[in-house]
């Protein structure tokens, strides 16, 4: 019997093995690592619609950032590829950029758009400041918005439109529902992408600017607003919240802003229960941020033309409009049939549209000319909300002192101002 | 030997060091021409000339390499002149802008305090510091207490001990990140506890263990997931130095009428000295470099530990800095060392200490 045991491992060893040196010798396969869709379910719904690809086959394999840069380099340093094509966060490509490891791909953009229009203003954003190289090809857009529980409408403060709210009207909403039901209902993800919230919606919305505004009175308001109006009537559970359509699935909170596909798994699951809606306005305009992943090719890809067919597929407007339906991010490209959507990824689709066509809207870029370090903005903001709202520190001087970090920050990257801060010659600065 | 060594060395180096600060103008446009002058990063260069070469890559396309000549003012106030290479600045238009700016050096290599003063003036890094090591001055008593009962309870052999023993052993099988989200979930909002007082009648409204303005309730739930999920091991070193222990003391002590506690004081204790050390040093190490279980808990943004400040730094998406990160475990190590000195000092059996005087 053990016998018998040992012979079917010894077997089963074998199969395996030669299935992975069969799949090696493989030349039509095509290696696409993504940062993105790198949770199970969405993962294998992106191998769904990659294995439609018809000129060979492409291997889709995800990646946390950290790695796939580590990989890349490693790869570069070795002259020998195994990552045919990759995708990945704007915030990705500085590193890789300034390590100078891609391909210009100007050309293929060209011969894509003879056929298929892609946004101009996230090509300029693939060109990572410069004038003539673009670094990555863009693949798709999200943003952040607000959803809503049909729960919380009832507290709604009477003559509110939820699709064009203001920051003090959500605290007056935050505040009835708190007062209704003795819990705080409203939610932000704090352990999660709460950054982007401070970058493209609090900072632009109140003082019209992201960063050459941080130490501003307008600032300093926004902070006393968040501190004293907004934060009492925020669940508390929010500084342990990733991931924000738990928590509204759970019904801990009623009310909640996060990045759209991380709130997609409520409107997935239950479409009729939750609305999407714009991120609400301040004084200045309704700031929020669009942010985009793209496409680049290692020089040490094996197989560049195979790259250039993949991504040639991934954007033409039927694999785009498969990735919006069933991985809820949003086309660079025009033309795709938005006609038959799911009803969750429909609501979506009209709160991300509600929110860039508004007639304040202010859109704020990612942070751009950062290199390597872009990860330190993030913690500047972050340490100047938890210092000023979670610790009660003293409004001014945290941002006095937060503002200095960030300037030598910025003065040490030589990075200019980005949107939606006026452009400046040399590095920006924070007033 | 080099085998644990040179990996050791070769990452506390970084805590240390610092690269490319600088950048080689070269007199042609070659990686290893002569050096014609040495400017800092962000220096603005003016580009006078520019040449492009070809490299052919394995996979049979090329790939542009273009040199600069440029010039500009170095730190002493005199005009330089040299070529540097695509890689080394950031220009516009690689075929027409008449200006680029420094963004990396060579391999120079210098050492440096900074990244040191660095961790030192980060704002979290004492309630880093503080949360460690309240939390080790919670736990590690805790575990100790419970994990000598739990052994004595063993040894005694009372019934049903082995059932007891395989209950209480099973957390050791479990991950510290799988532990922490059991305790989460235990302390969340809608959670196990919550879920009881609410349905029992005791609140009408679930209360909120884990907030910002609550750390008492964080670090009980820490102290909770730790000593659930690591006495056991604790456990383990007691009864292996319990069984070490010759009956024949054990049985000389009740015959001269010691009851439980005297011979527990006198007898026992004095005799699992050695095992207890061991113990002592191997939780507290562990301890200093708590993680998961923190990260499952709190979030890490609220309450933080050394280990989660190390993983920060070093996290490409937060601050991209391997350096502060190799500080931050330099940190840990010499703690670690410290203090486990102190207990090899500390508790010493008795011939030990009389080999001493």
């Amino acid at each position: 019997m053990k016998k018998v045991s040992f012979i079917l491992v010894a077997c089963l060893a074998l199969v395996m093995l030669t299935g992975l040196v069969v799949q090696a010798q493989d030349d039509a396969q095509i290696t696409f690592i993504s940062t993105q869709f790198n949770v199970v379910e969405e993962a294998e719904k992106a191998r769904a619609i990659v294995s439609g690809y018809e000129g060979g086959m492409i291997e889709f394999v995800v990646s946390e950032e950290g790695p796939l840069l580590d990989l890349l380099r490693a790869e570069a340093q070795t002259g020998e590829g195994t990552v045919d094509v990759f995708g990945a966060l704007h915030g990705t490509f500085p590193t890789l950029v300034n390590e100078d490891l891609l391909f210009d791909l100007t050309d293929l953009l060209a011969s894509i758009e003879e056929t298929t229009d892609v946004s101009d203003a996230f090509v300029a954003l693939g060109k990572m400041g410069t004038q003539d190289y673009q670094y990555y090809i863009p693949w798709m857009q999200a943003t952040y918005t607000m959803a809503a529980h049909n729960d919380a409408l009832q507290y709604l403060p009477e003559g509110v439109d939820v699709n064009a709210m203001t920051w003090a009207e959500l605290a007056d909403w935050a505040k009835a529902m708190y007062d209704a039901t003795g819990e705080a209902k409203l939610g932000f993800p704090v352990a999660g992408l709460f950054h982007r919230f401070l970058q493209g919606y609090a900072f632009p919305s109140f003082t019209g600017g992201m960063v050459s505004k941080f130490k501003s009175a307008e600032a300093a308001e926004m902070m006393r607003f968040l501190r004293d109006d907004l934060w009492p009537y925020v669940n508390p559970e929010s500084i342990k919240y990733d991931f924000m359509n738990a928590p509204l699935l759970s019904g801990e909170v009623l009310v909640a802003f996060d990045h759209v596909a991380r709130l997609k798994p409520a409107f997935d699951e239950r479409p009729d229960d939750f609305i999407a809606f714009p991120a609400p306005a301040g004084p200045a305009g309704r700031g929020f941020m669009p942010v985009v992943a793209g496409f680049g090719i290692p020089y040490t890809s094996a197989d560049p033309e195979g790259a250039e067919a993949a991504i040639r597929f991934m954007l033409s407007p039927e694999t785009q409009g498969a990735i919006l339906s069933q991985l809820g991010f949003y086309p660079i490209v025009s033309g795709v049939d938005t006609s038959d959507l799911p009803k969750g990824v429909a609501i979506q689709a009209a709160a991300v549209e509600a929110q860039s066509n508004s007639p304040d809207a202010l859109p704020a870029l990612l942070p751009v000319g950062l290199g390597s370090r872009g990860g330190e903005i993030n913690e500047i903001f972050r340490n100047a909300f938890n210092r000023i709202v979670v610790e009660g520190q003293d409004i001014e001087t945290v941002l006095n002192e937060e503002g200095a970090t960030l300037q030598t920050l910025l003065t040490e990257t030589g990075a200019p101002c980005w949107a939606p801060d006026a452009p400046s010659e040399g590095p920006c600065q924070v007033e | 030997m080099l085998f644990f060594a040179y990996p050791m060395v070769e990452s506390l180096q970084l805590a240390l060091r610092r690269e490319g600060q600088f950048l080689n103008l070269r007199v042609e446009p070659v990686e290893d021409a002569a050096v014609a002058g040495t400017v800092a990063m962000q220096t603005e260069l003016s580009v006078l000339e520019r040449q492009r070469l070809e490299e052919t890559l394995p996979n049979g396309r090329t790939r542009p390499i273009y040199w600069f000549e440029v010039e500009t003012v170095d730190a002493a106030g005199e005009t330089i002149r040299g070529w540097v290479s695509q890689s080394n600045v950031f220009i516009e238009s690689r075929t027409e802008s008449t200006s680029a700016r420094v963004v990396s050096g060579e391999a120079s290599q210098e050492w440096t305090l900074d990244f040191i003063r660095r961790m030192f003036n980060d704002f979290r890094f004492s309630s880093a510091l503080g949360t460690t090591i309240l939390l080790i001055v919670l736990i590690i008593p805790l575990q100790f207490v419970l994990a000598i009962i739990m052994a004595l309870v063993l040894q005694s052999q009372i019934r049903g001990s082995n059932l007891f023993l395989y209950i209480y052993a099973i957390p050791l099988g479990i991950s510290d990140l799988a532990s922490g989200i059991v305790w989460y979930s235990i302390f969340t909002q809608r959670g196990f506890i919550n879920s009881f007082l609410v349905s029992a009648g005791l609140r009408d409204t679930p209360f909120i263990f884990i907030q910002a303005d609550n750390h008492g309730w964080m670090i009980t739930a820490i102290v909770l997931a730790e000593v659930w999920r690591a006495t056991s091991i604790v456990m383990v070193i007691v009864v292996s130095g319990l069984q070490a222990i010759p009956r024949d003391y054990i049985e000389a002590g009740e015959v001269f009428g010691a009851n439980l506690w005297q011979r527990l004081w006198h007898i026992i204790l004095p005799l699992l000295k050695p095992s207890l050390q061991v113990a002592l040093i191997l939780r507290t190490i562990l301890a200093f470099q708590v993680f998961a279980v923190v990260i499952a808990i709190t979030g890490g943004n609220i309450v933080t530990v050394l280990a989660n400040e190390t993983y920060r730094w070093y996290d490409p998406a937060r601050f991209n800095s391997p350096n502060v990160a190799a500080v931050y475990a330099g940190f840990i190590m010499l703690l670690s060392l410290g203090i486990s000195l102190f207990y090899l000092r500390a508790v010493r059996s008795q011939e030990e200490a009389a080999k001493a005087l």
